[in-house]
């Protein structure tokens, strides 16, 4: 990291840091571990994200999801692919995150195509009991996720992470009150928001370096012991 | 490095709230909403169109043997389940110890619920026909069988 140092007597410090611009590329490890507690569900995810600046990344990712459920009264099961795309914030100063740390907020838009079937579901009240099933059908879903997370790197070009998924439902093809219980890419449906927790691992290349701005700082006069303002306009205060 | 930027309680707070989320994630949750869809039927006098309980109320479904509601006091609105291997079925309601038969007619279709719940069916209610002998007359107020408490028909009796 390379820092140049402006000072003017009395008025204040602009730094600038060097900010590698990254191409990342990451897969999910949270499916393919849980894969292994239950076969019932598999999730594969990776992603795609490309540095703007230093605090936006364009991001695209996709995934495949088999996913099966049953509960005391009804069995279901889907599978298919998703697609999501949008801009990644990364809300650390530059000066703290030297290309290597990222705490952030994703802001996403997901599509995702599948086939859902309820295999069974059983209905019992004062009339008696009744089983059914509802057929096959494949689906389109349209939801916004938001995604705040943490990345780290751990060794040169490699960084762990995680990340929330809060989704909100926008549209399901699926025809009047039968809408699918999950579905790829979004999860849970029934309730406002969908919640989910991913963990990364990235594999992240430079594809540029620029100099940032980071936070002015005022220069202490030694005979009063207190700082003074910057020049109004001087620096580009970032934070 | 790590460490040495976010701090060692920084650092470990970041991953246990990480663990605590994936933890919570993974959690089955239970059903605790209504799953049944029932006919939410209120009791109206004729007189004077007041929302009144009869002195007793008897019901029972149509070749059944168990009763919904048996001499039952101070009741303004009666639950009603609806057969939804069928798209009729027909109730008897005494209504202080008079005998009245209310047959219903609806279409039935499947209702997502939640995960935790599951599916269940909702109903589109047709007119009720009654054999009017201490009832006169059923409206409806809302035609679409829900879970939710929102009230269906009116009977007037």
């Amino acid at each position: 990291m390379a820092v140049n140092a402006t000072a003017q007597e009395n008025y204040s410090v602009a730094d600038t840091v060097e900010v590698p611009l990254q191409i990342s590329f990451g897969f999910d490890i949270t499916g393919p571990v849980l894969y292994f507690t239950d076969k019932d569900i598999l999730n594969t995810e990776g992603y795609f994200s490309y540095d703007l600046d230093e605090k936006k990344a364009v991001y695209a990712g996709a995934g495949y999801t088999s996913y099966k459920y049953s509960q005391y009264n009804y069995s279901y099961h889907n599978k298919g692919t998703f697609f999501k795309a949008g801009i990644n914030f990364n809300l650390l100063e530059p000066s703290i995150s030297q290309g290597k740390y990222r705490a952030g907020i994703g802001l996403l838009y997901g599509i995702s195509r599948f086939t859902w079937e309820v295999d069974s579901f059983r209905h019992e009240n004062y009339w008696g009991s009744i089983t059914s099933s509802v057929p096959q059908q494949t689906d389109w879903g349209h939801y916004i996720e938001i995604s705040p997370g943490f990345r780290a790197e751990i060794f040169r070009n490699i960084s762990l992470g995680w990340s929330l998924s809060l989704r909100k439902l926008l549209f399901t093809s699926a025809p009047g009150d039968y809408k699918p219980a999950h579905f790829p890419g979004y999860g849970t449906t029934g309730k406002n928001i969908s919640f989910g927790i991913q963990y990364f691992i990235t594999i992240n290349f430079t594809h540029k370096k620029i100099k940032a701005i980071v936070k002015e700082k005022p220069v202490s006069t030694s005979e009063e012991g207190s700082g003074t303002s910057g020049i109004p306009g001087s620096v580009r205060t970032l934070w | 490095m790590i460490r040495n930027i976010f701090g060692p309680g920084k650092l470990s707070a970041l991953i246990t709230i990480g663990l605590i989320l994936f933890c919570y994630s993974c959690t089955p949750g239970s059903c605790y909403d209504e799953t049944e869809a029932k006919i939410k039927a209120s009791f109206f006098m004729s007189d004077n169109s007041a929302n009144e309980a009869p002195d007793s109320v008897t019901i029972f479904g149509i070749n059944t043997d168990s009763l919904l509601y048996n001499k039952s006091t101070g009741i303004r609105q009666a639950l009603l389940p609806l057969d939804p291997s069928t798209e009729s079925c027909t109730f008897v309601i005494r209504i202080n110890g008079i005998n009245d038969t209310v047959t219903f007619q609806y279409n039935p279709y499947t209702h997502f619920l939640s995960k935790e719940c599951g599916y269940t069916y909702y109903y589109d209610l047709g007119q009720p026909v009654t054999t009017g002998n201490i009832i006169n007359r059923i409206t409806i107020t809302k035609n679409i069988i829900t879970t939710q408490s929102e009230e269906n028909i009116r009977i007037y009796y």
